[in-house]
């Protein structure tokens, strides 16, 4: 009696676990849907009552209109070449000082990334009005370098990146000089591949974080033909309010690159998060 | 020893040197270039009465001074912000931490519920805030599911009454799966030992929870506000793309405030903005240093 009274309350309490879970997680996914939904309904249907679950007509015509009558296209190439040369100048760049930090001995190291992490306090509005004139005194506003080169390097990768390197072991690099490496061959042949994961966290956290930055690509540049996508989202939703599926189109093209590399890679995603908050 | 071999070793050790410093320079001077010059910089306009294309007028603290005293607007877009802060961090966390909990109770297809939740992490919030727009839009669907309860329409993001809860509200359900998926990592990495010691003294789920979940997750919980309180404080795009400010200055927020005066070309006046706000998370950003110069 008492064993079965106990298994009943048990079953009652995983069934509504799973009810818990399952209307949040749908609560998450509708607004998705919905984007989804909208940007292939008719425009006429957008705000019918009631509300249209399933778009019919079906139509794919706000798609063709986001890519013929608005350069979205371009938006989305922009976004692409700064995302990945941003990426690839985090890897670099940031892997490279890392190695520095955690392996070398020079004089200064610890001075130095002692000030890095100072730096991470000052939040990033400080520096955007200066980091602006600066960008029109080079003529580098409204063009790529703009948005690409303040940002190929980073204290928090740089910091990431050390606690990473610092896992491999002295014994290995020592090993590798002997043969006759020098610091550099080192670092090619021996910390490069060992240290694979974390970049891989790091070109994650890097892509994501640039794909979806907005103000800093809001502020320099003032061409269509820059814009990233959450730029040219930011502007077609302001000034075309009346076609919303047609701004719901490009939600989805700005979204479902980052859905399907996080689908791709959900371990990165998830170590990236964590790299910032757990002690290892 | 010769002086030929001293010399030598000189070589190799500057040598050995100047590859490290080579390793670093490209962030060195990033860091001067983009940081260190920038900062001062700005502080300086703060003093300044600039616009950009005058020179700039010295004029001491009054940017400051006006902010606080004569500029009720500002005043305004603080309390919008510490009420974001507040409310965002105030359900935010928590659900994520319920939600943490939740999946770690043996649930099968534990990854797609924390997909779920993680979704919206990882898209941009201009898209997410677009979404929202329409959500919103008085004929939208939330209304049709107010309207089916038998209740008039809401203005989510047209009345001033309630527009910054409706900013909340998006960004709280933007942006808590980065904490499930936080709290869930920790709460994995609890040793199982301690709860089963524990249900062998007749500790009940509630003292479970209260004596050794809460304390294992202190680090966590201590990341996850700083973090998130740091991060809400400079709220910027949902605001932009779903009210921009609006209506009469129900939403606006610092960061958004500040972007509106440097459009106006008040550089000075925008930079002293700035400050203000570095001033306010200075607490914060310490917190997060000594948890990051801790580590290394």
């Amino acid at each position: 009696m008492q064993t079965q009274r106990r298994s009943l309350t048990y079953i009652a309490g995983r069934a509504l676990l799973y009810l818990v879970l399952a209307v949040s997680s749908v609560m998450m996914i509708v607004p998705f849907y919905w984007s989804l939904g909208t940007s292939l309904k008719l425009e006429r249907f957008v705000f019918s009552s009631p509300p249209q679950w399933w778009p019919n007509p079906l139509t794919l015509q706000s798609y063709v209109n986001i890519v013929t009558r608005i350069p979205f296209m371009r938006y989305f190439s922009n976004s692409v070449i700064v995302a990945v040369s941003t990426t690839l100048g985090h890897a670099f760049f940031d892997t490279l000082a890392a190695y520095a930090f955690a392996k070398l001995i020079f004089p200064g190291r610890d001075r130095i990334f002692f000030i890095f992490l100072l730096v991470l306090m000052v939040p990033s509005q400080v520096n955007l009005i200066p980091m602006y004139r600066i960008m029109a005194t080079l003529h580098w506003t409204d063009t790529y370098l703009a948005l690409i080169i303040p940002n190929l390097t980073g204290v928090f990768g740089i910091f990431m990146m050390r606690q990473f390197l610092m896992s491999i072991p002295n014994e290995l690099l020592d090993a590798a000089r002997i043969d006759g490496c020098n610091e550099f061959d080192v670092f090619a042949k021996v910390v490069l591949p060992l240290s694979l994961p974390g970049i891989a966290t790091l070109v994650i956290m890097t892509f994501m974080g640039t794909w979806n930055d907005f103000l800093w690509p809001r502020i320099v540049t003032n061409s269509e033909s820059l814009f990233t996508l959450p730029v040219g989202l930011a502007q077609l939703q302001m000034k075309n309010t009346s076609n919303v599926a047609q701004i719901m189109a490009g939600t989805v093209l700005t979204a479902l690159p980052m859905i399907l590399v996080f689908l791709f890679m959900q371990r990165q995603f998830i170590s990236g998060m964590m790299a910032g908050a757990l002690k290892e | 020893m010769t002086v030929a071999s001293l010399s030598n070793r000189f070589k190799r050790v500057m040598w050995k040197y100047s590859m490290a410093y080579l390793f670093i320079v490209a962030p060195v001077i990033a860091m001067v270039a983009f940081m260190f010059i920038p900062m001062i910089v700005s502080f300086w306009w703060s003093l300044n009465d600039y616009s950009g294309i005058q020179a700039a007028k010295f004029v001491g603290l009054s940017n400051y001074i006006q902010l606080f005293t004569n500029d009720p607007i500002f005043i305004k877009t603080l309390v919008n912000t510490t009420l974001f802060v507040l409310m965002g961090m105030g359900i935010g966390p928590t659900l994520g931490l319920l939600t943490a909990l939740l999946l770690n109770q043996k649930v099968r297809f534990q990854s797609v519920f924390r997909t779920a939740y993680y979704l919206p992490v990882m898209t941009s919030l201009v898209v997410v805030s677009t979404i929202w727009v329409m959500l919103y839009n008085r004929n939208g669907l939330l209304n049709s599911f107010v309207t089916g309860l038998g209740f008039p329409k809401v203005g989510w993001l047209s009345d001033p009454r309630i527009s910054l809860v409706s900013v909340v509200i998006a960004s709280i359900w933007q942006g808590f799966g980065f904490e499930t998926v936080i709290f869930l990592a920790a709460l994995q990495s609890i040793p199982r030992e301690l709860y089963e010691a524990a249900m062998i003294d007749g500790a009940d789920a509630f003292l479970r929870f209260w004596y050794i979940t809460l304390p294992s997750l202190r680090h966590v919980i201590l990341f996850v506000y700083i973090y998130g309180i740091i991060g809400s404080y400079q709220v910027f795009d949902q605001v932009f793309v779903m009210t921009s400010g609006g209506p009469v200055y129900s939403t606006s927020t610092i960061v958004h405030y500040l972007f509106t005066k440097f459009m106006d070309l008040r550089l000075g006046y925008a930079s002293a903005i700035a400050y203000v706000l570095f001033g306010i998370l200075v607490v914060f950003s310490y917190v997060q240093w000594r948890f990051f110069t801790e580590r290394s």
